[in-house]
């Protein structure tokens, strides 16, 4: 390397990089926001503005179809009371007032940001640190994804109990909402928020993500929408199923605003989570790391924030347009009024289902970013494993409508869409492909982690085949809108998704808490699980082909028997969920202590030590190697290679 | 050994939350008290068969009064958002004797428009094909001037009897005299009378769009307590 | 991780290979490639009562009750049996991996690495291929099997105009919380709550909503289309079975969801005449 005396150069260390004038300590205001001021900050504001709009709204408010509107904007104001009230609480305001008043941050407030010294007040607070982040991001997931699970335990015992009726079909019909659309958040976020934001940026040798102040937004974002989701089972509930289909939206009672602000939060937060992976991923690589060396996981992440970034604005805008017809009645929906239901359809399935690959992407991609350490191989076909996710996210913005199939909206629109959903089957495919020839020959050291990716690639297949049916419209004449689609589904989205998550929360919690997820705990957990999942499931598909319709609570003595076997299966599930959870819980707390590369692993969040220092990295890595260079000369080659030998010579001699 | 103990009370923990939540939210939900139809007598079908007969008295308000007290209801926000709407007094959960003939007389005391849907301005569904509204026999009536609809259908279970029985409850004028608590003094009288099959659940609702919200079928439409139900066919 | 070199060391490429045929004699010659095989074939017959069982399923109470029903379940039992060999090729992988190339000694990592197969280009090409051809088939057969049901329910030649043919029944099918009625605009508006059908006689559906989204299916008959607000969507059926089947409603329609049902009664013509009759129905046409 030729360096030009003439050019002196000086290294700048950071804390002498010039800064502007500190005032006050570090941190400044941040010192006292914490999760309790943001607490106490939304519900202060919450009361604040709903005691306020309870004044001004004469109480015979009502609107032009005789609803009382004071439940309405009381409840809407209480809401956004919370979320500004919350967001403020936190400090997620301070930073951009304090640019506004020129007070610019210096280098000791962004090291308080990001927990410096803190311990475990980080945790509760407004932290910028991508691995504080990620620990939040799973705790909050984990309690998102159990608020679901409870519902579904009821929902399961509701139609378990086929002799008679436990709750009535209104708070039904609002359990099926919730749970549907708390589970659908929850899986967005288990992979992409604890992993993409503590692994990734590991992974691909960061000291951060690119914005680690979004990064806490997108975070608390997150975290003002659970409660909004949760108060709306107390205001009547979201009674129209998770794809809140209009007009049947527009006759809900005003539990509805909690599903649409949720919705319009969320999608802000996913829009910056997205951003700032994204902007990582692309810009923040180490030294050496070219695409051919990024590993597969950070390939998933990323495809998971580009179908998330295009495809969440669509359903946020309908969700904007109903939250409008309600409080403001215009008609955007009402099919009486001039709106449009198939508009609705169109906004909601063109998230609806890029969405169920944002799950599906990075729980696959995870299970292939572990299988090679397992194995002790190289991922087989890395090309092919990107191709295939690249091939998901072309096509996932391109089939939206096959689950409009049935509506009557645009019979001719069927051929084409049919076309492009039966093709997605095959970058999918090259997915499947690739794992198993990763287990192809290799020695399979079958720890919990590899044990779940078992059960990933299992439901998978069924969840794949099963979806071809559905994608065919003469099937789907039969199977649309039948307990046959819920169990495809959830074949898809548990089956493969959130074991995937299980698979990737027991591969990195070494690295994420110093600790093993306890091994016979987790495992025990995760079949019994597993085994639950197939017995639900399994029957929920009988039930289907007999032509049990979705989302109802009474239902035919035919399909009586389907329906208890999949409640004993589904409070297996839940069992064996609990036990998992506590695997989790006892190893977080008193696990056997890992070293910093328990597994050995060659990828780069391992070669750092745990727990992981602030900035990961003491000196930044330089990649030379491509991720997964595991193995030793194939046996049967050299065997090959010598029969090829005896093979010339006889030819030669003949 | 710990970590089992661990395990053990994480998943009774879990247990109870899922019974909590759902015994709280199953007693929030409960059906309102049973109506039943008592026999009081026979009476000839038109097969002439002697059959036992029940009555059944129903009324229908178009909101609460301290005369007439809004349903009970577990659930504290249906309280806010159904205050002043109509219901069926005094209670929705019905239950009537099988293989009997059942009389139903209904007050209704609401006022009115017209229906979506003029099949359900007619009688479906009684002894003859007719009820009896004011003391004429009428088998049909005008679909503008519909109040409410009592509409009995299917269960969903093939191994129950079909059943489908669906009245319309004329509307009050909108000029007629009405008492210091806003009812009519003089509601419309409609007397019906069926025939039940073997035994069987049902539900019913009303198909007259006397709710709030698109269409008018959200709020009450949508709360059983209010305008729908259940309609149980029972062997005595 | 190393860092002497920025350059890989890629393995050299192999000289002198014998030719594929006889390469693909000696993979066959190896054990594990022989079990698997065995294990594929062998969980593939495993799965082929699945196909007969999915339709046994459907068939429960009466299916199929039409041409279309029929060609739905043909759909489905091809589509089961096309599948069938390479979801046990997935199946048999991962079972002679936890059973053939499990590392048993524990919680300690294997002492030696896996060979270190990056990729197989035979076998790529080979799952792409027949991935490729198998979505293919899938495409075309749905394609195909579509055209014809749509000519089933509402072919571009009106029913009553193809030779030979009875001429259709047409009825306009309403949807509303949480009822359905079937009004028969032939016979003098005649209206029913059950679905009476003639029977091998073709049956236009107009299919509306008075309010939110219904779904209009007929299970036996292989019939299902939205009921929308402010809009008729058109099928057709003709049953060729007599018996009693079921509506339902399959798409979530508020509180008595659950409880939107009827039936449908096929009947023979002079029943259904009869039935006409009998409610005050003239046939008008």
């Amino acid at each position: 390397m030729s360096v030009d005396a003439a050019v002196e150069t000086k290294t700048v260390f950071g804390s002498e990089v010039p800064q502007p004038p500190q005032h006050g300590a570090a941190g400044g205001v941040m010192r006292r926001l914490n999760f309790g001021t943001g607490l106490v900050g939304g519900i202060g504001l919450a009361t604040i503005a709903g005691w306020i709009t309870a004044i001004i709204t004469p109480s015979s408010a009502s609107s032009d179809t005789f609803a009382p509107m004071e439940p309405t904007y009381v409840y809407l104001a209480v809401l956004l009371g919370w979320f500004i009230g919350f967001m403020l609480g936190m400090g997620a305001f301070v930073g951009p007032l304090r640019w506004v008043v020129g007070r610019d941050i210096t280098h000791s407030d962004a090291e308080y940001m990001a927990g410096k010294d803190l311990g475990r007040k980080r945790y509760w607070k407004y932290t910028t640190d991508h691995k504080v982040v990620g620990i939040q991001y799973l705790i909050v997931a984990m309690l998102v994804l159990g608020f679901a699970g409870l519902l579904a335990m009821l929902i399961r015992t509701e139609l378990g109990m086929t002799w008679t009726s436990l709750f009535t079909p209104s708070f039904y019909n609002s359990m099926i909402g919730t749970h549907g659309i708390a589970m659908i958040i929850g899986m967005i976020v288990i992979i992409s928020g604890p992993l993409g934001n503590f692994i990734v940026p590991m992974m691909i040798g960061a000291r951060d993500m690119a914005f680690p102040r979004l990064n806490a937004l997108s975070l608390w974002l997150f975290v003002s929408a659970v409660p909004m989701l949760v108060s709306s089972m107390f205001m009547g509930g979201i009674q129209d199923g998770w794809s809140v289909y209009y007009p049947l939206a527009a006759q809900a009672p005003p539990g509805m605003l909690g599903y649409q602000l949720t919705i319009i939060v969320f999608a802000v937060s996913t829009a910056v989570a997205s951003v700032n992976l994204m902007t990582t991923i692309l810009t923040m690589r180490a030294k050496g790391m070219t695409w051919s060396r990024t590993p597969i996981f950070v390939y998933g992440i990323f495809a998971a924030s580009v179908m998330g970034l295009y495809a969440f604005p669509f359903f946020q805008y309908a969700q904007i347009l109903g939250l409008s017809d309600r409080v403001f009645n215009t008609s955007f929906f009402d099919p009486l009024n001039g709106g449009s239901v198939w508009l609705y359809e169109n906004l909601f399935w063109l998230l609806g289902h890029p969405e169920v690959y944002v799950i599906l992407i990075p729980s696959m991609a995870v299970a292939l970013e572990l299988m090679p350490v397992f194995l002790r191989k190289p991922l087989f076909s890395f090309n092919f494993a990107v191709a295939g996710i690249v091939g998901v996210v072309a096509l996932s913005g391109l089939v939206w409508a096959h689950h409009m199939y049935m509506t009557g909206w645009a019979p001719a629109a069927n051929y084409p869409f049919m076309l492009s959903t039966e093709l997605i089957s095959i970058p999918v495919g090259f997915l499947v492909l690739v794992a198993i020839g990763t287990f192809w020959r290799g020695t399979a050291w079958t720890r919990l982690p590899l044990m779940a990716v078992y059960a990933v690639v299992f439901n998978k297949m069924i969840g794949g085949v099963t979806g071809v049916y559905l994608s065919d419209v003469p099937a789907d004449q039969y199977f649309h809108g039948s307990m046959f689609v819920v169990a495809h589904f959830h074949y898809m989205l548990m089956g493969a998704g959130l074991f995937g998550a299980m698979a990737g929360i027991a591969f990195f919690f070494p690295k994420m808490t110093g600790r093993f997820l306890d091994e016979r705990i987790g495992s025990i957990g995760l079949w019994t699980a597993f085994i639950g999942f197939q017995i639900t499931f399994m029957s929920m598909f009988v039930a289907g082909l007999q032509g049990q319709p979705r989302r109802v609570l009474n239902f035919d003595d035919q399909f009586n028997l389907s329906n208890w076997i999949s409640t004993i299966g589904a409070y297996v599930i839940g069992i064996g969920m609990l036990i998992f959870l506590s695997a989790i819980i006892t190893s977080w707390r008193s696990g056997v202590l890992a070293s910093s590369n328990p597994w050995g692993s060659k990828s780069l969040e391992w070669q750092t030590a745990t727990p992981v220092p602030l900035e990961n990295f003491p000196v930044l890595p330089v990649v030379t190697e491509r991720p997964y260079d595991y193995g030793v000369p194939d046996p049967y080659e050299a065997e090959l290679d010598s029969t090829d030998q005896d093979l010339m010579e006889k030819a030669g001699t003949k | 050994m710990k970590k089992f103990l661990v395990t053990f009370l994480t998943v009774l923990l879990g247990g109870a939350i899922v019974a909590g939540v759902g015994v709280f939210n199953a007693v929030q939900g409960e059906a309102p008290p049973v109506l039943v139809a008592n026999v009081v007598g026979t009476k000839t079908a038109p097969s002439g068969e002697e059959m036992p007969h029940a009555e059944l008295y129903l009324d229908v308000y178009p909101n609460s009064s301290s005369q007439v007290p809004q349903p009970e209801t577990k659930s504290p926000i249906n309280n806010v958002l159904l205050a002043g709407q109509p219901f069926y007094h005094p209670s929705t959960s019905l239950q009537v004797p099988s293989n009997s003939l059942v009389t139903i007389h209904f007050r209704q005391y609401d006022s009115g428009g017209t229906i979506y849907n003029p099949y359900f301005a007619k009688v479906h569904g009684t002894v003859d094909g007719k009820m009896k509204w004011n003391g004429k026999e009428v088998s049909e009536i005008k679909p503008d001037e519909v109040g409410h609809t009592f509409t009995v259908h299917q269960y969903p279970e093939s191994t129950q009897p079909y059943f489908f029985m669906s009245i319309p409850l004329p509307m009050n004028p909108a000029n007629a005299k009405t008492d210091k608590m806003g009812y009519p003094v003089d509601p419309q009288i409609i007397s019906v009378t069926f025939m039940t099959g073997e035994a069987g659940s049902y539900v019913w609702n009303c198909e007259f769009p006397c709710g709030d919200l698109y269409q008018e079928f959200g709020g009450p439409m949508q709360t059983r307590g209010w305008m729908a139900g259940t309609f149980d066919v029972v062997d005595v | 991780m190393s860092t002497e070199t920025l350059i890989p060391e890629e393995p050299e490429a192999p000289t002198n290979r014998p030719p594929s045929m006889r390469r693909v004699k000696l993979w066959l010659q190896r054990p594990y490639a022989r079990k698997i095989l065995i294990l594929n074939v062998v969980i593939g017959f495993l799965l082929l009562p699945l196909a007969w069982l999915l339709l046994a399923g459907m068939n429960q109470t009466g299916a199929p009750a039409s041409e279309i029903m029929k060609d739905i379940e043909q759909t489905v039992f091809v589509f089961t049996i096309v599948s069938i060999p390479i979801t046990a090729f997935v199946f048999a992988v991962l079972v002679y991996s936890l059973l053939g190339w499990r590392h048993v000694s524990g919680d300690e990592p294997p002492m030696q690495d896996s060979p270190a197969i990056r990729t197989n280009t035979i076998g790529v090409i080979l799952w792409t291929v027949a991935s490729t051809l198998l979505a293919m088939f899938l495409v075309v057969w749905g394609l195909v099997e579509l055209a014809q049901i749509t000519a089933n329910s509402f072919g571009s030649i009106a029913a009553n105009e193809q030779p030979g043919q009875k001429s259709a029944e047409i009825i306009n099918v309403t949807g509303q919380q949480w009822v359905w009625t079937f009004e028969y605009p032939e016979h003098n508006g005649l209206t029913s709550d059950v679905l009476y059908l003639p029977l091998d006689r073709p049956v236009y559906f107009n299919v509306t909503s008075k309010d939110v989204i219904h779904n209009f299916w007929a299970v036996e008959l292989g019939v299902k289309v939205d009921a929308n607000p402010g809009a008729i969507t058109q099928t057709g059926v003709t049953a060729n079975k007599l018996g009693t089947f079921n509506v339902r409603c399959a798409e979530l329609c508020g509180m008595h969801h659950a409880f939107m049902q009827t039936q449908i009664q096929v009947l023979e013509q002079d029943a259904f005449d009869s039935w006409v009759r009998e409610s005050g129905g003239k046939k008008t046409s």
